[in-house]
């Protein structure tokens, strides 16, 4: 089931993900009077890491994350149907917003000339059994790709793709901030989002 | 709320197509704009200038009595958080010996900044919770937006990760803000799968 949502949608994510960087080059480089076919290649180019080393780098980085992003995929399918209806609701919007991450990521991996491996056959999630504890565990997910995400993308070389992954933690920490006021928790504790909200 | 990609895409295309009529004089006047690179020094500056609009504006609001007592809620911690960012950023600015520029020193100076970023609204002539909050939540935006530019070509490790935990921050205010407006709900406070704000 998680393997089809993916694979439905990757195409779509895809193509949308390949024109987000289309569109983060032409914004960037519409001033030099470029076309959206020369911002498209442009973009291609000014993401692509200046070295082999720094390119498998990139590459390792974003597959773990990939793979972080597609365990927080299987999370949603399974923690979704013991939700109470309205949670149901939003939790589904963030699973399509993951689903969104995975394919940004996809693309990244691609940009970067590597090619994105398999998802596992399973991901260990624990064994929740009411929607507190579901969204418990998101949350905890959530965090964690968040953490991931502090770390690593320094560690990224183009700053294209630097500012790329950061429009993935942005609403990463959205949806904490949104699993917490869930929770009952204050949504926004700190003025710097470290991971371990 | 933030803008899709689509829309992004649609506005490069927009833009670009006014640069290409554009007279060549202009395009090499904004094309030397567009890629001169930005010293860390001016970066940290514009960033710390939009904070301190930002904070100014969160004042302006909590003190101006218009506010429901829900949105009062959501929005007083925003403001320490905003100062908060504005400490961290000064300490990267001063320890690299750069100057801190001063915050808008009165509304008008404000309202003249938040015409300039294309913010809709003005402060003094907000009329209740959804026209402050629509004031903040784009302001919120252009300031994401202003940490995703940050973001392309800072590449001193831990200003990136400051970029990303402020900016990360301000996507969870922007959440905030958009549960405030109607409809009221969860996931219509986080509509986007990506976020970089506006540009």
């Amino acid at each position: 089931m998680v393997r089809d949502a993916e694979g439905a949608s990757r195409r779509a994510l895809l193509a949308r993900a390949g024109a987000g960087l289309a569109g983060v080059g032409a914004l960037l480089l519409d001033g030099c009077g470029s076309t959206a076919a020369t911002a498209e290649q442009t973009a291609t180019q000014t993401t692509t890491p200046a070295s082999p080393a720094a390119a498998d780098q990139d590459i390792a980085i974003l597959s773990r994350a990939l793979d972080l992003e597609r365990r927080t995929v299987s999370a949603y399918v399974a923690g979704i149907p013991l939700l109470p209806r309205p949670l149901a609701q939003a939790a589904q919007q963030f699973l399509s917003e993951e689903l969104e991450h995975t394919g940004e990521l996809i693309s990244l991996i691609k940009t970067s000339g590597g090619t994105a491996g398999p998802r596992a056959n399973s991901y260990p999630l624990g064994h929740p059994t009411d929607a507190t504890e579901v969204i418990a565990l998101l949350h905890s997910l959530e965090t964690m790709q968040i953490d991931y995400y502090l770390q690593s993308i320094p560690r990224l070389s183009p700053g294209p793709t630097r500012a790329a992954v950061a429009t993935i933690l942005t609403v990463d920490a959205q949806h904490v901030t949104m699993l917490r006021l869930s929770l009952g928790q204050t949504p926004v504790p700190s003025a710097f989002v470290t991971g371990l909200e | 709320m933030p803008p899709t990609r689509r829309q992004l895409l649609a506005a490069a295309g927009a833009a670009t197509g006014a640069a290409l009529v554009a007279p060549p004089a202009a395009l090499a006047a904004t094309g030397a704009k567009a890629m001169a690179p930005i010293p860390v020094p001016e970066r940290l500056q514009r960033l710390i200038r939009l904070e301190l609009l930002l904070l100014f504006c969160y004042q302006h609001v909590l003190s101006s009595g218009i506010l429901s007592p829900r949105a009062r809620r959501t929005l007083t911690p925003f403001a320490g958080q905003e100062q908060a960012h504005i400490h961290a950023l000064e300490a990267q600015q001063r320890a690299r010996g750069g100057t801190i520029p001063p915050g808008p020193g009165s509304v008008r100076e404000a309202n003249r900044d938040l015409a300039h970023r294309k913010v809709g609204g003005r402060l003094g002539q907000l009329r209740g919770d959804l026209d402050a909050v629509r004031l903040l939540l784009t302001t919120e935006q252009v300031t994401i937006g202003a940490y995703f530019v940050a973001l392309n070509t800072l590449d001193e490790p831990h200003l990136i990760e400051l970029a990303c935990q402020i900016m990360a921050n301000e996507a969870q205010h922007d959440a905030m803000l958009a549960l405030l407006l109607p409809p009221g709900k969860i996931g219509s406070a986080v509509p986007y799968g990506l976020v970089q704000g506006l540009q």
